[in-house]
């Protein structure tokens, strides 16, 4: 079977002359559908970036990435990004009411089909006609989960989702994540907690220094990644 | 150019060492400053000396433009005031792509409408001695209006980034994901000129109808100038910060409806 996505090549330049960086340098790698994708990495590795590159928030200063096969400047890129949704790492509410929120990008959205989205990411029909600025990180989080979803995304990107959440925030959201891919929602997620990419990967992608350094499948890359960088990154940081 | 106080159309005009005695009034700000050692004295001389030079030096060119260049020249003056209003305005969004050249068309914009209005209709007279005082105000207003804009979209850019790419990665096309910063900067920079409409008379008598006033002019006369002041600066100052956010939100996004990545926000790791 085809990857959902082939990166081949590809290098993401910033600034120019003598004072351009490379965030992301040659990566080469592919992801798979209806499986979690789990990318890890220390800071700075260039993680952000590379999850940037799917929905075209970035575009590769060189190489090529593909969907279905297509290359992604070849789809329309509004029509993209409705299908590949993206979770950012912080809440960020767009609505006064969790329903003005969930229907931001479908207004025509009923209050069944948005109670039904609050279901999915674990919040009950009560949760509707709430102020948003009455909500706890981790309600907000998935409320904002329940908005990406609104739009019926084939693929979900979530950047450390759980990075501003406190412990138990955090439990809840993951099980959040780990429900929609069991339901097979391809997602891909970036994280820099190894404890979480044990717990939610079923492919693992570490990058370091804007390089990919080891990708397959996480038991494999956990147990015996080939690349020294990989290894000292997966037993530094676990 | 004479010492003694004269006399226009029955109304005293001050003399030179009358004009010299009001830098009494500065000194005093000056001690204040330097008492309370806000380290500003300089800033406040060089203000001073400036306004004294720019006033006696656009004195004299007015008095030639009124005297030799008729129309033309009008124009000639209210377009480098465009220029120069510009660049104050492009400077309060610095950071912004292109903010010279956004706060430029929108400064002209907002005179073209205004004072094209106000001449098509009638209102102002194309006499020179109307129409270049009446095109400064209006370039001031719709300067004061650009750069209101442009220094919140610039805010708006920088705190709502989230906002706005939370709304883009949900397939919304860059004006709608911008809509609300545009409706909130837009907000802010007509809160002044409303506010100040609104109050105009009741806590201060304005310029224009101050000088016709002390020219000798009825107050009830006086009015009617007044009026077409202040509907005209709303006018131009409405105009000046809708052109700059129409055009500020093309400069700011890229034809795959994604904000450019400013100097001061590159930071995705």
């Amino acid at each position: 079977m085809p990857p959902l996505f082939a990166f081949e090549g590809v290098t993401v330049t910033r600034g120019v002359g003598d004072a351009h960086v490379h965030p992301l340098s040659g990566v080469t790698t592919s992801v798979r559908a209806g499986v979690c994708t789990v990318v890890v990495g220390p800071s700075g590795a260039g993680k952000s970036t590379f999850l940037r590159l799917f929905n075209r928030f970035e575009d590769p200063s060189s190489g090529s990435v593909t969907f279905h096969g297509n290359p992604l400047p070849s789809y329309d890129v509004l029509d993209l990004r409705r299908r590949i949704g993206l979770l950012q790492q912080q809440p960020v509410l767009l609505g006064a009411t969790v329903r003005e929120d969930i229907t931001t990008a479908v207004p025509e959205l009923d209050d069944a089909a948005a109670t039904a989205l609050l279901e999915r990411v674990g919040l009950g029909p009560e949760f509707l006609p709430r102020d948003t600025s009455s909500l706890s990180g981790g309600e907000a989080q998935r409320v904002c989960l329940a908005r990406a979803l609104s739009v019926s995304p084939e693929v979900l990107l979530a950047d450390e989702p759980t990075s501003a959440l406190d412990e138990f925030a955090s439990a809840t959201v993951e099980r959040t994540l780990r429900g929609l891919v069991d339901d097979g929602l391809t997602t891909v997620l970036v994280t820099h907690d190894l404890r979480q990419a044990h717990r939610l990967a079923d492919d693992l992608v570490v990058v370091v220094s804007g390089t990919v350094v080891a990708a397959g499948p996480a038991e494999q890359v956990f147990a015996s990644a080939d690349d020294d960088r990989a290894r000292a990154f997966l037993a530094g940081a676990s | 150019m004479t010492l003694a106080a004269g006399t226009i159309n029955g109304t005293t005009v001050p003399s030179w060492p009358e004009v010299a005695l009001s830098v009494l009034l500065v000194l005093a700000a000056a001690a204040v400053i330097l008492r309370t050692r806000l380290g500003m004295t300089r800033e406040l001389v060089v203000a001073v000396v400036r306004a004294a030079v720019q006033l006696l030096a656009v004195g004299a060119l007015l008095g030639l433009i009124f005297d030799h260049a008729g129309v033309p020249g009008s124009l000639a003056w209210i377009a480098a005031m465009v220029l120069v209003a510009g660049r104050v305005a492009g400077g309060r969004g610095r950071g912004l792509p292109r903010s010279m050249y956004v706060a430029t068309a929108a400064v002209a914009a907002g005179v073209l409408t205004t004072l094209g209005t106000l001449v098509a209709v009638g209102t102002v007279s194309t006499k020179p001695t109307v129409l270049l005082p009446i095109g400064g105000m209006i370039v001031n207003g719709a300067m004061q209006g650009t750069s209101l804009v442009l220094a919140r979209l610039r805010d708006e850019v920088t705190d709502g980034r989230r906002a706005v790419e939370a709304r883009l990665a949900l397939g919304l096309p860059a004006g709608q994901a911008f809509a609300p910063h545009e409706r909130r900067a837009m907000r802010a920079a007509l809160i002044a000129p409303i506010d100040q409409t609104k109050v105009v008379g009741l806590i201060s008598l304005p310029g224009a109808m101050t000088g016709l006033i002390i020219a000798g002019v009825s107050p009830t006369l006086a009015i009617r100038y007044q009026i077409v002041v202040m509907y005209m600066l709303l006018g131009a100052w409405a105009v000046g910060s809708l052109v700059a956010t129409r055009l500020m939100r093309t400069t700011l996004f890229d034809e795959a409806h994604r904000l450019r990545p400013l100097e001061s926000l590159r930071s995705v790791a």
